[in-house]
C-alpha cells in the first residue's frame, strides 16, 4: 500500500498535502511514498512544522479506475470538497485529475488512515 | 429582545481582545495546537474537514433583523455567501481562515452577539422555547431565564473545565418545544397551586452513544433559587463525573450510575449547604425581564378575510397557510415558519441573500424578530394573519416558502461527512435524497407528520435517536452505511413522550436508505388506522410490519 | 524545581516556598514548614498541629476538601493538584475551601496549571500557583486584569455585573 502525507494549513485550515517540497492543494500534485519508512519519516519531521501545519498524518493510496486515489472516502471528500457543494473545495476548479478522483470508489477496505486521530 | 448594556459590551470587547491575543501566539509558534485547541474550541472555532469553523451563539434563537444582516454580511465578507443553522440553534460557518477569526468576532460583538462557549468542555448555548412570548400556552417568556442563565454561566470560573460539554434547555409551556429531556438539564416552568412560579428541574438527559432521557431531581425548585441549584448540580458533577473515558463523562453517564434518588441527595446537600449567594438579584431578574416585555400587539379578528381571500385564490398559499403557520396568542395573529429545507436543499443552509430577506420581512412584518428553531428552520413569530400573504410572497420568491413544516421532507441532519472531521459518514445527501423522494407536496402531506434526523456519527449532533425515523451514518471499512431506528421522539406536542428510538435492522449501503424510507412510509400508510400519524402508528404496531418493509427482499448483509 | 507566584492585591509576584514536601513515610522534622498528603494529615493530625512550622497539606483531585474541616483553623497553606489543565476539579475544591471552610491560608494551584487560567484560578480563590508553562508573574498578573467585568460571584471579591447594575441603575443601552 502507498501513502501520501496530508495535513489541514495553520493559516485558514486548508486541506494540504506534502508533495517531496512543499505542501500543496492538489492530492494530484501529493508525492506518493512507496516505502512505509520513508512516509513515517516525512510525516514525522510534518510534526515540527507547528506553524505551518496542524495535525499531519498518513493516508493510503491506491489504484482506483487506473488513478491514484485515497482509499477512504473521507480522504477523498477532503481531497475534493463537500458532495453537497460541487462549487466549493478543491473539485471547483474541475479538471481530469478532480474528476478521476470524484469517480473513484469501491476500493475502499480500510479506514485509510494509518494513525486514526479524531480530532475537531 | 433582550439589549446588551456597556458592561456586555466590554465584557465581548475584553473576550475579543483576549483571543486575538491568543490567536497571534499560536500563529507565531508561541502556543502550541495542544495548548491553542481548548483555547479555540471555547470561542467557536473547530477546525473541520476543509477549513475552520466558526459556530456562532444565536442565544435562545432569538436574533432582531441588524444581527441577521450582519451575519449575513460575514458570510458573505469572510466565508462563501452561507451559512448553517444547527439543532442547537447555532449558525455555523464553515470555511472560516484563523487569521480573520478574531475580526469576526469584533463584528459579532459590534450586535451583541459571540460564539463564546459553543464548544468546550462548558455549559454551552441555552435552549428555549422558539414559540417564546408568542404562543398563548406559555405561563412565562422562557428567554428570561435562558438570558439569566446566559450571564450567570459565561466566563464561569468554577465550571470552565467540567468533565465534558454541558447543555440546557428551559420551556415555560406544559408543551414542550424544546426537547428539555434530552438534555443535560431540562428546566421545566410551571405554576405551583399557590400561583408562584416554579421550576421542575430534569437531569441527564443525551443523546451520543448512551442515549439516556433526562429524570426529574427535583419536582419543585422556586424559581429564585434557580442559580444557586444549578450551581449545585454542576459542583456535583464537576467533582463526581468521569473523567477517565471521554464517552464516559456526560453528566447522564453520573447520574446512572449513582441513581437519580442518590445524585438528587448530592445535589441537595450542596446546595443545602451553599449560601445562595449565586441566586440572582430580583433587580436584575427585572432588568432581563424588561427585555423580553410583550409586544403589545392588537388584537385583531381571530379569521382575516384578507388572508382567506387570497388562499381561495392560491393553493400555494393555502397550503403554506396549514403548513408554516402556528397560533398566536394575540388574536389575528401567527407564528410563520421559514423552511429552510426546500426539496433538495441542505437542509439549514441559508444564503446571505435569504438572511437578507428574512431580516427585511421581520422588520416589517415582525416586530423585527426572528428566531433559529430546534428543527433547523427560522420563525417569523409575530405576524398579523393579514399580513401573511405578503410574507408568503417574500419567503417563495427567496426559496424559503416549502409548506414542509414537519412533515417528510422537513428532515434534520447533521454536516456530516461532508464537512465534519468526527462523521462518519455523510448525512446531507442522505436528505436530499428522501426529499427528492418526497418532492410532491400532496402525497407528503398525505403522509403527515413524520420528523426524520439524520446524524453522520453516534455523537448524534442530527438527533437521530429522536427521529420517528433515525438515521445513523456508521463507517465499516471505509464505506458509508446507515443504521435505523423507529419510535424516536423528542416529547413536542403531537409526538407523545420523549423517547429512544429502537435499531431497525442490520444497517444500510447509501443508495438503499431513501428507498427503505419509502418502504416504512408505504408501511405505515398500509398500517395506519383513523388517519394516526406515523409516530402512534409505530407505537401501536411496534417494530415488525416495517422490519419486513424494509428486509422483505433484502439479500444478506 | 518550580517557581512560586503569589497573589496580592491584583499584583503576582515570585516568591521563595519555604515549605519542604513530605513524603508519607519520611519523617516529621523537627522545626520547619512542612506539606503532607490527605493521609497523613487525618492519620497524624495531633503531632502535625503540635508542631512549630507552618503546616501545609496537598490534595489530589478526587479527594474531599471537606475533610479538611477539623483542621481548617490550623492549616497555613492548602495546594490542589491540577494533573492536567483540562481537568477542572480544583476549582471546585477550591471554592469549597474559601466558602465552605472559611480557610484563609495560602491556597496554591500545583500541576499542570497555566497562565491562561489566571483569571478563573484567582476567582476560585487560588492565591499562590506553580506555573507548569514557565510563565512569569507579570504575565500571571495581567491575565488576571483581561476582563473588565464578571458575571458571578465566586471566591474572589469581585462584583458581579448584576451588582455592578444595581449601583448605576442607569448604565447605558449598548446597541
Amino acid at each position: 500500500m502507498r501513502h501520501a502525507l496530508t495535513a489541514n494549513r495553520l493559516s485558514d485550515g486548508e486541506v494540504v498535502f506534502w508533495s517531496g517540497a512543499d505542501w500543496v492543494g492538489a492530492f494530484a500534485e501529493a508525492r506518493l511514498y512507496d516505502s512505509e519508512a520513508e512516509a513515517r519519516a516525512a510525516e514525522a519531521k510534518a510534526r515540527g512544522e507547528v506553524t505551518r501545519v496542524i495535525d499531519p498524518y498518513l493516508i493510503e493510496v491506491a489504484a482506483m479506475a487506473g488513478r491514484d486515489a485515497p482509499v477512504s472516502f473521507r480522504e477523498r471528500i477532503r481531497a475534493l470538497g463537500p458532495s453537497n457543494r460541487p462549487d466549493h473545495g478543491k473539485q471547483a476548479q474541475g479538471g481530469e485529475a478532480v474528476r478521476a478522483l470524484a469517480l473513484a470508489e469501491g476500493a475502499a477496505r480500510s479506514s485509510g488512515r494509518t494513525a486514526l486521530i479524531r480530532r475537531k | 429582545m433582550y439589549r446588551q448594556d456597556d458592561i456586555d459590551a466590554a465584557f465581548l470587547a475584553d473576550r475579543t481582545a483576549e483571543f486575538r491575543g491568543q490567536v497571534m501566539r499560536r500563529l507565531a509558534g508561541e502556543l502550541t495546537e495542544e495548548q491553542f485547541k481548548p483555547l479555540r474550541l471555547i470561542n467557536g472555532l473547530y477546525l473541520q474537514l476543509h477549513a475552520y469553523m466558526l459556530r456562532i451563539a444565536i442565544p435562545y434563537g432569538t436574533l432582531n433583523p441588524t444581527q441577521l444582516r450582519t451575519l449575513a454580511r460575514i458570510a458573505r465578507d469572510y466565508d462563501r455567501g452561507y451559512g448553517h443553522f444547527t439543532t442547537r440553534t447555532n449558525l455555523q460557518l464553515h470555511w472560516i481562515r484563523l487569521a480573520d477569526a478574531p475580526d469576526i468576532l469584533d463584528e459579532l460583538a459590534q450586535v451583541g452577539l459571540h460564539a463564546i462557549q459553543t464548544s468546550g468542555n462548558v455549559v454551552r448555548n441555552i435552549t428555549a422555547d422558539p414559540y417564546a412570548g408568542a404562543s398563548a400556552d406559555e405561563i412565562d417568556d422562557s428567554r428570561v431565564w435562558a438570558e439569566a442563565i446566559r450571564q450567570w454561566s459565561t466566563l464561569h470560573p468554577e465550571f470552565s473545565y467540567l468533565p465534558r460539554k454541558f447543555k440546557i434547555a428551559v420551556t415555560a409551556s406544559p408543551a414542550d418545544r424544546a426537547a428539555t429531556r434530552i438534555y443535560d438539564i431540562g428546566l421545566r416552568l410551571y405554576r405551583d397551586a399557590e400561583g408562584e412560579l416554579a421550576f421542575e428541574v430534569g437531569v441527564g438527559g443525551g443523546l451520543g452513544r448512551t442515549p439516556h432521557l433526562g429524570a426529574t431531581i427535583r419536582q419543585r425548585l422556586p424559581v429564585r433559587h434557580l442559580m444557586s441549584y444549578l450551581q449545585a448540580i454542576l459542583r456535583v458533577y464537576n467533582l463526581h463525573g468521569r473523567r477517565d473515558n471521554l464517552h464516559k463523562a456526560r453528566i447522564k453517564i453520573l447520574v446512572a450510575q449513582l441513581g437519580i434518588e442518590a445524585f438528587a441527595r448530592e445535589v441537595d446537600a450542596e446546595w443545602e449547604a451553599s449560601d445562595k449567594a449565586a441566586d440572582l438579584p430580583l433587580d436584575e431578574l427585572a432588568r432581563i425581564r424588561a427585555g423580553f416585555l410583550p409586544q403589545g400587539l392588537t388584537p385583531l379578528p381571530a379569521v382575516s378575510r384578507r388572508l382567506e381571500a387570497a388562499k381561495a385564490d392560491s393553493r400555494a398559499l393555502a397550503r403554506f397557510a396549514r403548513r408554516n403557520l402556528a397560533p398566536h396568542k394575540v388574536p389575528g395573529h401567527a407564528i410563520v415558519h421559514i423552511s429552510l429545507k426546500a426539496i433538495g436543499a441542505t437542509p439549514g443552509d441559508c444564503s446571505a441573500e435569504q438572511m437578507e430577506t428574512v431580516a427585511s420581512l421581520a422588520e416589517r412584518y415582525s416586530q423585527s424578530e426572528v428566531r433559529v428553531a430546534y428543527d433547523q428552520n427560522l420563525i417569523l413569530p409575530h405576524v398579523r394573519l393579514d399580513d401573511v400573504p405578503e410574507v408568503f410572497a417574500g419567503l417563495e420568491a427567496a426559496g424559503l416558502a416549502t409548506p414542509n413544516i414537519g412533515l417528510v421532507s422537513d428532515i434534520i441532519a447533521c454536516p456530516g461527512l461532508d464537512y465534519c472531521a468526527l462523521a462518519n459518514a455523510r448525512a446531507i445527501p442522505i436528505a436530499q435524497e428522501i426529499a427528492r423522494r418526497f418532492s410532491d407536496p400532496v402525497e407528503a402531506e398525505a403522509v403527515g407528520e413524520l420528523k426524520i434526523k439524520i446524524s453522520g456519527c453516534i455523537n448524534a449532533c442530527g438527533h437521530h435517536h429522536v427521529g420517528h425515523i433515525g438515521i445513523l451514518g456508521v463507517d465499516k471499512k471505509g464505506e458509508e452505511f446507515y443504521q435505523l431506528t423507529l419510535g424516536g421522539s423528542g416529547g413536542a406536542p403531537g409526538e407523545g413522550e420523549a423517547a429512544i428510538g429502537q435499531i431497525l435492522g442490520p444497517a444500510l449501503p447509501f443508495a438503499r436508505v431513501a428507498p427503505a424510507v419509502g418502504d416504512l412510509v408505504a408501511a405505515y400508510l398500509a398500517a395506519r388506522q383513523d388517519g394516526e400519524s406515523f409516530i402512534d402508528t409505530v407505537r401501536r404496531a411496534g417494530l415488525a410490519p416495517f422490519k419486513a418493509a424494509v428486509y422483505a427482499d433484502a439479500h444478506p448483509l | 524545581m518550580p517557581m512560586l507566584i503569589r497573589f496580592e492585591g491584583g499584583q503576582a509576584r515570585a516568591a521563595a516556598d519555604p515549605y519542604q514536601a513530605l513524603d508519607d513515610a519520611d519523617p516529621l522534622p523537627v522545626a520547619g514548614d512542612v506539606v503532607v498528603s490527605l493521609a497523613r494529615l487525618l492519620t497524624e493530625g495531633a503531632a502535625l498541629a503540635a508542631r512549630s512550622g507552618r503546616l501545609g497539606v496537598r490534595l489530589g483531585p478526587a479527594e474531599d476538601v471537606l475533610a479538611l474541616k477539623p483542621f481548617a483553623g490550623r492549616l497555613d497553606l492548602i495546594a490542589l493538584e491540577l494533573p492536567k489543565f483540562r481537568d477542572g476539579r480544583a476549582y471546585s475544591q477550591a471554592r469549597l475551601a474559601r466558602e465552605r471552610l472559611g480557610f484563609t491560608g495560602e491556597l496554591r494551584a500545583v500541576g499542570e496549571a497555566l497562565v491562561e487560567q489566571a483569571l478563573i484560578l484567582v476567582r476560585c480563590g487560588f492565591d499562590a500557583v506553580t506555573p507548569a508553562d514557565g510563565s512569569a508573574p507579570e504575565a500571571w498578573a495581567a491575565a488576571t486584569r483581561r476582563y473588565r467585568h464578571v458575571y458571578q460571584r465566586a471566591a474572589d471579591a469581585r462584583d458581579p455585573a448584576s451588582a455592578e447594575r444595581l449601583r448605576a441603575p442607569k448604565v447605558g443601552q449598548g446597541a
